[in-house]
């Protein structure tokens, strides 16, 4: 019985430390993310009110991340959440089960799916099964690589910033629109840039890209991935590279955390160049916030289609 | 004189209710500018929700004119959609996911057990879950095999609405012990479980009926993050196990020390701490006492190639009568597996575990065993597996054994994390 009692007494005092109260609700406003691409976006518009962290690191794929102990711990104190909505994040349904942070949960005061106000591309038209790979049953998740969109996320989050802290509501529009208007300047110089390429096709590594794409004026129909989230067989690369022949492709686009092998392999036998673009914020060294992160994409792009 | 007095009461009286009646409508007009600063938040949200949609409305027609559309392929539709339109009453359904584990095994052991020499669907797990309502969520997982009675393996409800953030499960669950023990076997990097876990917790583990908080401890620094679990389960262990006695009637008791380090982006740490209570009979002594440490350090080379080294010890103390019995024995194993490419994976464990039952005179003082694999992941849901084992037995036997495991899961197919 002794050790009864004292296992009860160790342990119940730590848990009793795990039950002393955190304020919440302290300002500045602590906001995690899903990616590092929407802790760029916060920043920007939450400025010194808000405390920014995010949980996928930029250099791993978005889509299949472990989240750690200490981004449940994030999770648990966070007075805002912004995720990609979607089935983007597998992980993001755990993590949040794993935290118990009833208010940024699915519905909750305090969550923020961007996804809400995208007009969304690819989304299935008939039902789906995993024999088409990993299939996004809701559509294409990577919808923020497209500047359009980004102003739309902009919005978003400036209103539920202000909706969380109306007393910095003036700041953070001033900040939104300062933002867009800086975005909307660079928007206008992207299109000129890249009004040469329109109507060009690529090939890709994953189907990460429609969206930036369609900003772009260029099309990709092709990829090494012989099915979404499937690794490339012999038989896939063997038809890229025929395609790429076949269709006088210049340029395979490649994610910066998928294996190069496939894409120089068919580079080297093809001549079309392998372009890396990126799809977070601190993915590459040149992507050091959203306008920049779009800048080395358009530069990417140009380069590797001009002849 | 006296209206003089009484006209001064009169004025300070009057003045305090002006004093009253002025912070009251300090007041009134604090909740006003308060109220105002709400309608301005959403007058100007909705301005910019109109004013976003106006020009994109223009965007898109300007496109339309303009640019070829990239044809998207055949599989999608190209009308645009809101993701709000995903809602619908199939989300208040369950999650339903199902879980297959066929393992095909070649033993020198001439015994016939589970899994000697045969071709056997070892678990079916049909997986469900759902939250009940805002404070709570219910999982269970049904397990089924070709050679054993089905079996609840896990059935409970998670309670988010604690004080001070605790989190509690109550219900059959794995409990947080070590690393392996809570684990599904088809989350194992492994086609078995350690033979410590084996051998101490069940072969599959353990699984009890239980009671279970957990926090986290809000120390002050950031770069390590602390939980610790505590709980009370019903009294025995797994199938053929032996650290606690078989009668399910006295609770044994466990708590768990997690300790994280975020050591960069693309390293971790792990150290955690175990510590079980529990009897081994009838009887109302609780004689078992266990420590457990558990190790794992994890390391992107690349994002496509992972490093993971695991370690996990366990030592006990029981008060033994029988003198043929040793009162402290301990098992381990060590872990290492690496993630070689998208598809590809290799690794190897050793194990080394002192049984409760074994008399000192056997020739060997622990079972111990040589593991070496190669798994290959298909695709997200569907992984192949070969295993080699060698094992040397307390009682002084060998085997050689091959494993062949294929895993695959349908469904929403969700791993707590680990």
């Amino acid at each position: 019985m002794k050790k009864i009692i004292r296992f009860g007494m160790i342990t119940g005092g730590l848990i009793l430390l795990g039950v002393v109260p955190h304020n919440v609700s302290a300002a500045p406003l602590k906001v995690v993310t899903t990616l590092s691409t929407f802790a760029d976006l916060v920043k920007t518009i939450g400025g010194e009110d808000v405390v920014v962290s995010y949980v996928a690191s930029p250099k791993f794929n978005p889509h299949f991340i472990e989240p750690k102990p200490s981004d449940v711990l994030k999770i648990k104190r966070a007075d805002l959440f912004v995720h990609a909505g979607l089935d983007l994040e597998l992980w993001r349904g755990p993590l949040l089960d794993a935290a118990g942070n009833r208010e940024v949960m699915p519905g909750g005061s305090r969550e923020l799916d961007l996804s809400r106000g995208i007009s969304l591309l690819e989304v299935p038209d008939h039902p789906v099964s995993r024999a088409e790979g990993d299939i996004h049953i809701y559509g294409n998740p990577h919808y923020w690589l497209n500047p359009e969109n980004a102003k739309v996320m902009a919005q978003a989050i400036a209103a539920k910033l202000s909706e969380l802290d109306p007393q910095h509501t003036a700041t953070y529009d001033e900040r939104m629109r300062a933002w867009t208007r800086q975005l909307d300047q660079k928007v206008t110089e992207w299109e000129n840039r890249m009004a040469p390429l329109r109507g060009r096709e690529l090939v890709g590594y994953h189907n990460s890209w429609p969206y930036l794409m369609g900003f772009a004026g260029l099309t990709m129909r092709q990829y090494l991935e012989p099915k979404p989230g499937i690794p490339p067989t012999p038989k896939q690369v063997e038809f890229i590279e025929g395609y790429i022949r076949q269709n006088k492709i210049s340029a395979i686009v490649q994610e910066s955390f998928f294996p190069k092998d496939a894409s120089e392999a068919v580079s080297r036998r093809t001549g079309a160049k392998v372009i890396l673009l990126c799809q977070s914020v601190w993915e590459v060294p040149e992507a050091t916030d959203y306008i920049a992160m779009v800048e080395y994409n358009v530069a990417q792009l140009i380069k590797g289609l001009k002849p | 004189m006296k209206t003089l007095f009484i006209f001064l009461i009169i004025l300070v009286t009057l003045s305090l209710s002006a004093y009253a009646e002025e912070d009251s409508l300090k007041q009134e007009v604090e909740a006003m500018k308060a109220t105002l600063g709400e309608l301005r938040a959403t007058v100007t949200s909705q301005s910019r929700t109109i004013e976003a949609q106006e020009k994109r409305i223009k965007e898109l027609e300007r496109t339309n004119a303009k640019v070829p559309q990239a044809p998207a392929p055949m599989l999608f539709a190209t009308t645009p959609r809101s993701s709000a339109s995903t809602t619908s009453l199939s989300a208040l359904n369950p999650e339903i996911g199902v879980v297959g584990d066929v393992v095909a095994s070649l033993s020198e052991n001439s015994a016939d057990t589970e899994g000697n020499d045969r071709l056997s669907l070892r678990e079916l797990e049909l997986v469900f879950g759902h939250p009940v309502d805002p404070y709570s969520r219910f999982d269970a997982t049904i397990s089924f095999s070709d050679s054993e009675n089905p079996s609840l393996e896990e059935a409970y409800i998670t309670h988010w609405g604690l004080p001070g953030g605790v989190k509690a499960r109550l219900g059959r669950i794995r409990p947080k012990i070590g690393k392996a023990s809570s684990l599904h076997r088809d989350s194992l990097d492994t086609v078995d479980d350690p033979l410590v876990v084996q051998k101490y917790f069940g072969t599959d583990g353990l699984s009890r009926t239980a009671a279970e908080l957990s926090a986290f401890l809000p120390l002050p620094w950031e770069a390590v993050t602390h939980e610790l679990t505590a709980g009370i389960m019903e009294g025995g262990v797994g199938e053929s196990a032996t650290l606690f006695g078989a009668t399910r009637r006295r609770p044994s008791f466990y708590s768990h020390l997690k300790n994280f380090w975020d050591i960069s982006d693309i390293t971790n740490f792990e150290l955690g701490a175990t510590h079980l209570v529990g009897s081994k009979d009838a009887d109302s002594g609780y004689e078992v006492n266990a420590l457990g440490v558990d190790a794992t350090l994890t390391h992107y080379v690349t994002p496509s190639n992972k490093l993971k080294i695991q370690g996990e010890a366990y030592f006990q103390h029981r008060d033994e009568t029988d003198p043929t019995l040793g009162n402290n024995p301990l098992g381990f194993y060590t872990l290492v597996d690496y993630r070689l490419s998208p598809r590809f994976g290799v690794g190897g464990r050793f194990d080394y575990v002192e049984l409760v039952d074994n008399p000192t005179t056997s020739p060997r003082d622990a079972d111990t065993a040589y593991t070496g694999y190669v798994t290959l992941y298909q695709s997200e849901f569907t992984r192949w597996r070969a295993e080699y084992q060698h094992v040397e037995f307390a009682a002084g036997d060998n085997d050689e054994r091959v494993f062949l495991q294929g895993t695959v899961a349908i469904g929403v197919h969700k791993h707590q994390l680990q």
